[in-house]
């Protein structure tokens, strides 16, 4: 390579080239957005966190939670489950229905469907899919039930309700994603533990209420205060859970615990809004279908657990 | 193009016609190197030491959690990037300047200049570096991996870096023959690209942050090109540099190397958000990733196929040089790595090994694994050079080695192997969290052993340098010793120093 001045140009531009697609262009797309007004609820989600709990962001970053726990939810496309609870009245037709829906059963003539059809009777198809075949269903009279498959392992786990989205850390700097799960996901922490006493003796010593768990302790988050005979132990002493001190002593949280379990209860990305949209699962009768609107927009509620 | 230093400098031919510069002997540029280089090497043994340390307390943290947990500055969340930071900014960082410079030197054919402006930038780096670790032991770390440095401390770094790296661009603007070497490609790059992602990265996560989620995307994009462009890079020039000088075989075909280079310059720069994958981004920005990182195995395949044909019949050399076993291993630890980290960027696999070992294990083998090693085997090379006498004790480098390469060994398949089992852990809803624990946690304490074994090699290296530093002293100064005891009742005269 003869042309040094060449190269010098053809490496910074290589680098130009990824800094505009791998941030600038993002940017581009996502960098104006604003927190959303959810009517439903009265709120603009992201909510802006309480003053304590932004203290507790800084605790939490300080700490390097980060490096032990992600903050993300992921999760797979979409499939969906479809059983038929009841063939209704009119059981010809469903099973005809149901014979041109699953061919491999029926066979050509769609006269050899088994008597007992199996449940579910279409599995991990896509939602459209599925959705189609519960209208011809339930048009023909049968019950049918859609269930959602395979949300992934992160929602099966209870660590959120949906994917988390790029609005979800609108109001956070630094945004601590975090890379690797030596711990759980925190995304929704604040939405599965709301005891703040059961975070403050996690906090103090995890290993009291799950032996065998390798975070670390964190005892100077606390104070040890030594308590005069017949002296009263502090409202906010840990206690409970089968947590006891020592015989004169209380453990009280500091300021900087209790910011940091203000910032931890304060962790939830559970809100629904059409960038985070999973269909509600309908277990929808005849009635339901037929007579109610085509399809109803989701209501803002997480959708229920999974089994 | 044949090996670049091994005939020896012969004499200008026939005066030409123009002015053309003349290649300096490789003693004189030695010499014009030596104090700069030197201390560079110097600071950057110590960061070797202090992070191998700092790096075995983290591995025992993982799996000790009681251990020292009352010192908030020793807790896991401030060791890990203290141990990260002071290895990448401090030793790899560090002895890549240092080869950059006497490499350069040593291919430009002519001497290193700015030696005092160099030393003062590397004390910038360094004091920083000190600065910013001490900051992030004490919670003032930013947040985001990879860019820890607090702002009052990253400044600092790049203060030094233009110091000291602009010496490297302006000896090579003066290099004797037109046409650049392979190794000097990848030089020159990593040099360009550094202080261009450091501080775009800074400003675009600390100084001038980007709004939301962009933050780690730009810290993804830094990561990636930390780990390609600079250290890979380094590492790249180390191999191409080393291996046709101490085989004697020249790079099989310079093509395919211009070929690798490119290939990884465009496509590594761009594969970083393969960390964030299936994250709270727009799905093309995972998409283009992957497609990216499939895309660098080009590069990887040329590198491998060039290095590859480089060994072929070099096997005596090996036992020969301990430096040769350095770039070996080093190159072939690029290969696996570059070939795993486009395997791991298909989403099937990112599926399985996202938030596990693995990630760790990848960026482990990029710093350690290909900069380090690769940079431990240059600084084998080049010290004895500067300091115009052999190691003191060669038996040292050769447990050196051994230590490393089966640290490097032991941590990759501790945490390839042990990401596998964690990714099959968490994608099992069914087993609680505990059980998950159960699975990684004997690979992740695997991981203490590799890192003492690490630190146990980088003691010795320290040894032998401070040896070989004590005897050149002694020899200096035995002279100058002599005449202060030789009484000299003429008067005080200058001692017969040797130039």
């Amino acid at each position: 390579m003869k042309h040094g001045p060449l190269m010098f140009l053809g490496v910074l531009a290589a680098v130009l080239a990824s800094w505009l697609v791998a941030v600038l262009a993002p940017h581009f797309q996502i960098g104006h957005e604003e927190p959303i007004l959810i009517e439903e609820l009265g709120i603009n989600y992201p909510v802006d966190r309480p003053g304590e709990a932004k203290q507790g962001a800084e605790v939490y970053r300080a700490q390097g939670c980060q490096y032990c726990h992600t903050r993300q939810v992921r999760q797979e496309p979409l499939f969906a489950d479809l059983t038929v609870t009841d063939l209704g009245t009119n059981a010809v037709e469903t099973r005809r229905v149901v014979a041109s829906l699953r061919r491999d059963l029926a066979g050509v003539d769609g006269r050899r469907l088994p008597e007992e059809l199996p449940r579910p009777l279409l599995k991990h198809v896509s939602y459209a899919a599925a959705e189609a075949a519960l209208r011809r269903l339930t048009n023909a009279g049968a019950q049918v039930e859609l269930t959602l498959a395979n949300l992934g392992p992160d929602i099966a786990r209870g660590w959120g309700a949906r994917r988390t989205v790029a609005r979800d850390y609108l109001r956070d700097h630094p945004v601590m994603l975090g890379q690797v799960r030596f711990g759980p996901d925190l995304a929704n922490l604040g939405a599965r533990q709301t005891n703040e006493m059961r975070l403050y003796l996690k906090l103090y010593n995890a290993r009291l209420e799950l032996p065998g768990s390798t975070m670390p302790r964190y005892p100077y988050l606390f104070e040890e205060r030594r308590l005069r005979p017949g002296q009263e132990p502090s409202p906010d002493a840990l206690r409970g859970f089968g947590f006891e001190p020592p015989p004169g002593i209380e453990i009280v949280p500091r300021p900087e615990a209790r910011q940091l379990v203000a910032y931890l209860l304060s962790l939830k990305a559970d809100t629904l809004f059409y960038e985070t949209y999973v269909p509600r699962p309908a277990s929808a009768g005849a009635a339901a279908v037929t007579n109610g609107p085509a399809a109803a927009p989701p209501a803002p509620t997480p959708p229920p657990a999974q089994p | 193009m044949s090996s670049p230093q091994s005939p020896p400098p012969t004499a200008p031919a026939a005066a030409p016609p123009a002015p053309r510069p003349v290649r300096v002997p490789v003693e004189a540029i030695d010499r014009s190197c030596r104090w700069p280089v030197l201390v560079l090497v110097v600071l950057a043994a110590g960061w070797l030491v202090v992070a191998g340390a700092l790096a075995v307390l983290a591995a025992i943290k993982l799996h000790a959690p009681g251990m020292l947990a009352q010192h908030a500055w020793l807790t896991y969340g401030r060791v890990q990037p203290a141990a990260w930071n002071a290895f990448v900014f401090g030793f790899a960082s560090l002895a890549g300047l240092a080869m950059a410079l006497w490499m350069t030197a040593r291919l430009s054919g002519a001497p290193l200049r700015g030696g005092g402006v160099i030393i003062l930038g590397a004390l910038v780096w360094h004091a920083g570096l000190k600065i910013g670790l001490l900051g992030i032991l004490a919670g003032d770390a930013t947040g985001l991996e990879g860019l820890e440095l607090p702002p009052y401390a990253s400044p600092l770094l790049l203060g030094g870096y233009l110091l000291m790296a602009p010496w490297a661009l302006l000896t090579f603007a003066r290099r004797v023959e037109a046409e650049a070497y392979v190794s000097q490609w990848h030089l020159i790059a990593a040099l360009l690209v550094f202080p261009w992602v450091f501080a775009a990265a800074h400003l675009a996560t600390n100084f001038l942050p980007l709004r939301g989620v962009l933050q780690a995307a730009a810290q993804a994009w830094y990561l990636q090109n930390l780990q390609v462009l600079w250290l890979g890079f380094l590492g790249l020039a180390a191999i191409f540099y080393f291996a046709p000088k101490l085989t004697g075989n020249p790079v099989p075909s310079r093509s395919l190397a211009l070929f690798g280079f490119w290939v990884l310059t465009i496509f590594g720069s761009l594969a970083g958000q393969v960390r964030y994958a299936g994250g709270p981004f727009p799905a093309w920005m995972s998409s283009v990733a992957a497609a990216a990182g499939v895309l660098t195995l080009f590069g990887v395949y040329a590198v491998a196929v060039n290095g590859a044909r480089l060994g072929r019949g070099a096997a005596g050399r090996f036992r020969e040089s301990v430096v040769l076993r350095f770039i070996a291993l080093a190159w072939l630890v690029f290969v696996g790595a570059g070939a795993l980290a486009a395997l791991n960027s298909l989403l099937g696999v990112r599926q399985l090994t996202q938030f596990t070992l693995v990630t760790p294990g990848l960026d482990y083998l990029w710093t350690q694994g290909v900069a380090g090693l690769a940079l431990l085997g240059a600084l084998y090379y080049l010290v004895p050079r500067l300091l115009g006498q052999g190691w003191p004790v060669a038996g040292l480098a050769r447990a050196h080695f051994y230590l490393a390469a089966t640290g490097i060994l032991v941590l990759a398949a501790a945490f390839l192997v042990g990401g596998l089992a964690h990714g099959a852990a968490l994608k099992d809803p069914q087993l609680g969290f505990i059980l998950v624990v159960k699975r990684y946690l004997p690979f992740a304490a695997t991981g203490t052993l590799a890192h003492l074994l690490w630190l146990g090699g980088a003691l010795l290296f320290v040894l032998n340098l401070v040896l070989a530093l004590v005897r050149c002293f002694q020899q200096a100064a035995r002279p100058v010793w002599q005449a202060w005891w030789t009484p000299q009742p003429t008067g005080p005269q200058p001692a017969e120093v040797k130039p």
